[in-house]
């Protein structure tokens, strides 16, 4: 049964997200990358004796930790991803920030 | 030789009340103030004293601010940058030594210290990130410098956005960068009032010290750019 709850998990993903791409809510690459995770749990759901066989080739002994490994890893790098995204922006903000006030004041200037 | 001189204030309006006058009468070359978002009446103090503030409209810090000052003084072609502090720490009087520093040393920056006024702890500190670092450099934090054009250009980068304090990420940026940098001991004064804005209280402290030491093992081995 699990292999369905999976299924449906994955399917309501899907949804919401192409949802949340409709409504402008999510853009992007973060948008490709939730659909790819979606996408993902429905080939897990349907074909769950691929991870056995990926698991037997790469010489894990119990299958279920090489999915759990692999969460967390993804997990992971899209956590780091995010914070580099942020202080990119947080770069941005400063950057734009101090150009404002530079600007304001030569506009008063000319006044 | 054009001079700017650089004052970020946050909350400053009685201390520059007591700085500009002097500052005014003491030191050729334009005053820039930049206000990072005061509540009080700071920019109100600054602009009558027919003083130039530059008013940011997001809070930055410290050294946001003083960047925002480094960036304009690139922009309209300045010389020489001095930062000093609002709060009267950095005596009017004393940017004058900074200049005759610069002039006698043929150097990028001129740090002015006051080494008697480090506490143990900040000593401890120093010596600490000194060891990280390698820089050999007195007082780390002190806010009272002078920059040459050479060194407006690197701290007007991008990258220098990204810093959070006046210290040792500029330090290590400007000797990353080829420039170099000179001591010159001057006075400085107790605070007017108000209290040290990095040294305030155990948290701010512990939080700088993390910043500061991962940003320091960051650049361990990083090589000179030019």
């Amino acid at each position: 049964m699990t292999n369905l709850t999976i299924l449906i998990i994955g399917a309501l993903l899907s949804i919401s997200i192409l949802y949340l791409v409709r409504k402008g809510k999510m853009h992007g690459p973060y948008a490709t990358w939730w659909l790819m995770v979606a996408v993902s749990a429905i080939l897990l759901s349907v074909f769950p004796k691929v991870v056995d066989w990926v698991a037997l080739k790469l010489g894990v002994t119990y299958p279920p930790t090489l999915i759990l490994v692999l969460a967390i890893s993804m997990i992971l790098v899209r956590m780091l991803t995010m914070d580099m995204a942020l202080t990119q922006k947080e770069r941005k903000i400063r950057r734009l920030t101090q150009k404002l006030a530079i600007i304001e004041d030569s506009l008063k200037e000319d006044k | 030789m054009k001079t700017l001189i650089v004052i970020p204030a946050f909350n400053e309006a009685d201390n520059l009340k007591a700085l500009l006058p002097k500052l005014i009468d003491l030191v050729e070359g334009d005053v820039l103030v930049v206000d990072d978002l005061s509540q009080d009446d700071t920019v109100e103090v600054v602009k009558s004293h027919g003083i130039k503030c530059l008013c940011l409209t997001v809070q930055l810090g410290a050294w946001g601010a003083t960047q925002t000052g480094i960036r304009y003084a690139l922009q309209y072609g300045y010389d020489h940058v001095i930062t000093m502090d609002a709060d009267g720490q950095h005596l009017p009087e004393e940017v004058h030594s900074l200049c005759q520093a610069y002039k006698n040393n043929s150097t990028d920056v001129v740090i002015g210290t006051f080494p008697d006024r480090l506490s143990r702890l900040k000593k401890m500190a120093w010596s600490f990130f000194k060891f990280l670092t390698h820089i050999k450099i007195e007082d780390l934090t002190s806010g009272f410098r002078l920059y040459n054009k050479k060194a407006i250009e690197v701290l007007s980068l991008r990258q220098a956005s990204m810093l959070d304090y006046q210290d040792v990420g500029v330090l290590l940026m400007l000797l990353k960068s080829g420039l170099t940098i000179v001591e010159v001991p001057v006075k400085m004064q107790d605070r007017y009032d108000g209290k040290s804005r990095v040294f305030s209280s155990w948290l701010v402290v512990l939080k700088y010290m993390m910043q500061t030491t991962t940003l320091c093992i960051a650049n361990i081995g990083a090589k000179q750019t030019k």
